[in-house]
């Protein structure tokens, strides 16, 4: 990026000479497809370091294209069609379809000025800047990737690595091309295979439809209809990488697009987190709806994502992309911390488990051990608590970077029922053994201080510069026109006294604060010293909403991200509130911030207190999650609201948000449910020693079934306590009872031992014990997911206006 | 009722079988193993397993399709984990099938079922209709530049009541004298392993086999995408030898051998002379041995081949 700031004419210069002749208007990119840094991103100037991290978090990949080529389908079994989503022939429906973010710089071949003239050239995706030299290596090796141009700042004279320049090279970071949809990375297949893709797309290389196109069973209707994205034997013309950019990247709210089809580089941020993207839809893109998988992962609400989907917990808990904004002034925690620390020599001879030299690399060492540090809560409940550029580094891990050299074999297979083999449960993924068998880890590693650099550019967007207004003063004249004479000071006076105490970094006594407050601190770019959250964790028990991403227990002990979350973490006692298990640092909500608030409704950890927001008649995946009181359905729910960047459209979004947030006995109960039976067949071999047999069966759950109660249920302890209950009872009234107590335990045990009982002659039962034993395996019970936060509901109605006055402001 | 029945004999005949003699279990190879726990999470993490106790090519000389049916599973898994696909062979070989010995061997059968625990599962002396894969199956036919394989059976009488009429159409080959026919097509290619993601195996995959020549909807079918969702995967232990996995509906079954003399005595001295093969699969990004924070680790790049 530092290049095309010196030399912006050659670079346009050398694109136009490489045929790349789509330059939007106003933008420019180089063979990576960077933008242009003035033209992006708030329309900061950012320094080297934060433009090198830009340019990894909008382009790296850091390898997971095999993560999302095979590893996914034919290690997890889901499919992803990524013609279905990135097809340039719907390019203008991607947005409304997918929440995906059409790249500036990229085209649909065929239109006025695109380099690429038909769909062929391009296997049916869009033409994009670097595309002329990636399509030559389509089923060639070779292909030297862009990210092999990164130029490195120099690193910090403190850093122990600093000697001399160690770091991995940047062409571990893996660039590839743009999909034409932002973070969504393309690289050529060299195992593409031009005459099998020839038969099997019925003589067309533009498209993948015969590729992707579902095959309908011949004998058994109730099997999923599968595609040859099950055939491992064809490969594709691409392998799809995702950067972090495709979750992170979004509209500006200051300068929001006028058309959201078609935005320009100066109408996006990269931090404020993509809030209509529909990530579980398009990872679960190639499977049928009639699959479990499906129906428990693949209904997120726009701008949410289970990411926890894939290293299973069995908590069905989707959460918003946080919005990465205020980072220094963000609340810090002393906490006790065990990880790897740079060093520049270990002991000679001794354990690497704890101390360990890259070999090759002078003095490049790394040690492992346990201090007490500030630290962030960075996810929802605290976890990701080691570190800024430890959680960072997840990130990539989470999107499936390095998943072959070190986290798939960590990962829960859900068909594995037995505990004595792998695969039954996580096991802990291993920093140390990642970092030294996964080169692109160290490429990423050795650049997170650039990439934390810019994302503490990520700032707040006030309402009164998305208006065009002088300043602040100029807006609360607005919202007191519009809220009733002196709303914006009474709301004030209603927050010091009623939300500051968890949604301020400020401390008590709050009523004589100034919760807009600017920096003056020339390193702090005018950002707010009041990060408007304390960041602390609470019992989830005490804010009420839906509970089971509080429950998420990946960084629990003996779990995939064990070394990612912090001693102090999981020694916190559970929560006595709850009926489900809490410990080991479960059960908590962090105090989230309410900067820019105005911008980021619909509210919750879940976004699902506010109306329901989808993209329209070509939305193919929004549904009604509205019930009654007896959880069903509504025959006549209320009306998705359309996708609307402007800043309007964002205003009156956050205003019935907050309505319903200071309303909560008028809010209409939302539970996802499956909208597809999904049928289960089983040909289970039972038998008591005596007599075995073969049971063809099916297990099926009709539509309506909420997604969480199957997504939460620990099907294999239960299937572990019907066999103990039939091999060693007193062993299973034990357990329970030392969960329960005598009477409880005993009785639960009694009821799991007669549940099995009828598992012989009717296998399906299991669903029926299931259903009556839900308190004792199911990881959350809840299923409501827009209660709690009942925190205002006793304001008059002319408090709540002030109130919803004020935090426009903020 | 009946087809259920079919369709377990039928993918226990592709994927091996439990072994109704028991002649005397035999040791274990003898090669370097990690000690590990009854629970998963006991289990050593297969990384730091070959970074500590790679296998050498001399290691490698010492398996056998014989003694691997003197290891547990634990043992099994050790070893199929510290192997690379190597190449993806070609012409006949020889399969043996096997459960190995320990108390798993309960729990892999119920495995296969959904049960997976012991005592939940059958006297193994009833499990009659798996042990007709023993008698049909004998091996597998690669056709490498097709991409293709095939199910060598030998004694088609059990099959045929789902086989169905025209049998003398069916592909035959004849191995040492003996007639085999070539039944349960499958497409071969380098994939995603199911215990070991850390590197490519070479898949044997009968998910999409009918647009495959020769394919015959019965019995063929009860192997693909409608039926058993069978998937083999299989390693190179060493030139001409092979270990595999097979799995039906993406669960563990069973272990199996392929073993192809010729191959073995032509190549394996050039093998534990060099101890490279010819990799067709992705074999991970690099390789490091433990030899801690001393000169000379190894610290391989490793190119991905045919790229």
């Amino acid at each position: 990026m530092r290049r095309i700031q010196t030399m912006p004419t050659l670079i346009l210069g050398l694109a136009l000479l490489t045929g790349y002749a789509v330059l939007t208007e106003g933008s420019a990119v180089a063979a990576s497809g960077k933008p242009v840094p003035s033209t992006f991103h708030y329309g900061k100037h950012l320094t080297d370091a934060e433009l090198v991290g830009a340019e990894i978090w909008f382009n790296a990949t850091a390898g997971n294209a095999r993560f999302f080529t095979y590893v996914y389908q034919q290690r997890l079994g889901v499919m992803i069609d990524w013609y279905r989503v990135l097809r340039s022939d719907a390019r203008d429906a991607r947005f409304h379809r997918w929440g995906l973010i059409n790249d500036p710089d990229c085209c649909k071949p065929g239109d006025p000025n695109c380099p690429a003239k038909t769909y062929d050239e391009t296997y049916g995706f869009d033409y994009c800047p670097g595309d002329d030299e990636l399509l030559k290596y389509v089923g060639k090796s070779g292909y030297r990737d862009p990210a092999c141009d990164l130029k490195d700042v120099p690193l910090a004279k403190e850093d122990p690595h600093g000697r001399t320049d160690m770091r991995q090279s940047a062409c571990d970071l893996e660039f590839g091309t743009s999909t034409g949809a932002l973070g969504l990375r393309k690289f050529p297949n060299p195992k593409f295979d031009k005459v099998k893709w020839l038969k099997i797309n019925g003589g067309h290389l533009d498209s993948w439809d015969g590729y992707t196109a579902k095959v309908a069973p011949r004998k058994d209707r109730e099997a999923p209809a599968k595609s040859h994205l099950n055939d491992g034997s064809i490969e594709p013309p691409y392998r799809i990488g995702m950067s972090c950019g495709a979750c992170h990247i979004a509209f500006d709210p200051i300068r929001p697009p006028k058309d959201p089809v078609h935005p320009k580089w100066e109408n996006l941020s990269g931090t404020v987190g993509n809030q209509y993207g529909r990530f579980a839809q398009i990872l679960g893109s190639g499977m049928s709806p009639n699959t479990i998988e499906y129906q428990i992962y693949g209904h997120s609400r726009p701008g949410a994502v289970d990411t926890s989907a894939i290293p299973n917990d069995q908590i069905n808990n989707a959460g918003t992309m946080n919005a990465i904004i205020n980072l220094a002034r963000r609340p810090t925690f002393e906490e006790d911390i065990i990880k790897w620390r740079k060093t520049n020599q270990c002991p000679a001879g001794g354990n690497e488990r704890t101390c360990w030299c890259e070999p090759g690399k002078d003095g490049k060492c790394w040690e492992r051990g346990r201090k007490k540090e500030f630290v962030h809560h960075i996810l929802k409940g605290g976890e990701d608590s080691i570190g800024t550029l430890e959680a960072i580094q997840r990130v990539y891990f989470n999107i499936g970077s390095c998943s072959e050299e070190g986290w798939v074999n960590h990962l829960t297979d859900m068909r594995q029922l037995d505990p004595t083999m792998r695969g039954f449960g996580q096991t802990p993924f291993d920093i140390g053994q990642v970092r030294r068998d996964c080169p692109q880890f160290r490429a990423i590693e050795d650049r997170l201080s650039e990439i934390a650099q810019f994302l503490s550019t990520g700032a707040p967007a006030d309402l009164y510069q998305a208006r065009g207004l002088k300043n602040n003063d100029a807006l609360v004249e607005q919202l007191n026109k519009e809220f009733g004479k002196g709303a914006v000071e009474q709301g004030r006076v209603i927050f010091a006294s009623k939300c500051a105490s968890c949604h301020s970094s400020q401390s008590p006594p709050f009523e004589k604060r100034d919760f807009r407050t600017v920096s003056v601190d020339p390193k702090d770019k005018s950002i707010r010293v009041d990060w408007l959250g304390n960041d602390k964790v609470i019992p989830v028990s005490e804010v009420g909403t839906n509970r089971s991403r509080s429950l998420h227990s990946n960084h629990m002990q003996g779990r995939v991200w064990e070394e990612y979350g912090s001693e102090t973490l999981r020694a916190k006692p559970g929560d006595p509130q709850l009926k489900e298990p809490s410990d080991g640092g479960r059960g908590y909500y962090r105090n989230i911030s309410l900067l820019s608030l105005w911008a980021y409704a619909p509210f919750m950890h879940n976004n699902a207190v506010g109306p329901e927001v989808c993209g329209g008649p070509l939305d193919e995946h929004y549904y009604s999650s509205y019930v009654d009181k007896d959880g069903k359905p509504l025959d006549s729910p209320p009306p998705c609201w359309l996708f609307d960047p402007s800043v309007e459209g964002r205003f009156k979004l956050y205003k019935a948000s907050m309505k319903e947030l200071l309303n909560p006995s008028q809010r209409i109960p939302k539970v996802t449910g499956f909208n597809h039976e999904v049928t289960i067949r089983l040909f289970p071999k039972l038998g008591d020693g005596k007599l075995e047999r073969f049971v063809d069966t099916a297990i099926r759950f009709p539509v309506g079934t909420p997604a969480a109660r199957i997504g939460n249920f620990r099907h294999k302890e239960l299937v572990g306590d019907l066999v103990m209950a039939r091999v060693d009872f007193d062993k299973l009234k034990a357990k329970y009872v030392a969960r329960y107590g005598a009477e409880q335990g005993e009785q639960i045990a009694k009821t799991i031992q007669e549940k099995g009982k009828g598992l012989l002659e009717k296998p399906g039962s299991v669903l029926e014990a299931g259903a009556e034993l839900r308190v004792v395996y199911s990881n959350s019970l809840a299923v409501i997911e827009n209660d709690g936060h009942r925190f205002g509901e006793d304001l008059s109605d002319k408090e709540k206006d002030a109130l919803t006055a004020f935090l426009a402001t903020l | 009722m009946k087809r259920a029945r079919w369709l377990i004999s039928v993918s226990l005949a592709l994927s091996q079988a439990v072994l109704s003699g028991c002649p005397p279990t035999p040791d274990p190879p003898p090669i370097p193993f990690s000690q590990s726990g009854e629970q998963y999470s006991d289990k050593v993490d297969f990384a730091r397993l070959e970074h500590e106790l790679p296998l050498k090519p001399s290691d490698l000389m010492k398996i056998t399709p014989n003694n691997l049916k003197g290891a547990n599973q634990e043992q099994v898994d050790q070893i199929y984990a510290r192997l690379t696909a190597g190449p993806i062979p070609d012409g006949v070989y020889d399969g043996q099938m096997f459960f190995p010995k320990g108390s798993s061997e309960r729990a892999r059968l119920a495995e296969i079922v959904g049960g997976g625990i012991k005592g939940f599962v059958v006297d193994r002396k009833a499990a009659t209709l798996e042990h007709i894969g023993e008698f049909i199956w004998k091996g597998k036919v690669f056709y490498r530049g097709e991409g293709v394989l095939r199910n060598r059976i030998e004694d088609l009488s059990l099959l045929k009541p789902i086989v169905g009429p025209n049998v003398e159409k069916i592909k035959k080959l004849q191995v040492d004298g003996k007639d085999a026919w070539l039944l349960f097509p499958a497409k071969l290619y380098c994939g995603q392993s199911l215990l070991d993601g850390r590197r490519e195996s070479v898949i044997i995959d009968y998910a999409f086999t009918d647009d495959l020549p020769g394919y015959r909807e019965m019995p063929d079918v009860l192997a693909g995408r409608e039926g058993l969702e069978i998937r083999d995967e299989i390693r190179m232990v060493r030139p001409g030898f092979y270990l595999g996995r097979a799995y039906m509906k993406k669960v563990f079954a069973l272990n199996f051998t392929l073993y192809n003399k010729a191959v073995a005595d032509k190549e394996s001295s050039t093998f534990v002379g060099s101890g490279t093969v010819n990799e067709d699969c992705w074999i991970g990004n690099q390789r490091m041995t433990a030899t801690p924070n001393k000169a000379g680790n190894q610290h391989v790049r490793l190119t991905e081949p045919l790229e």
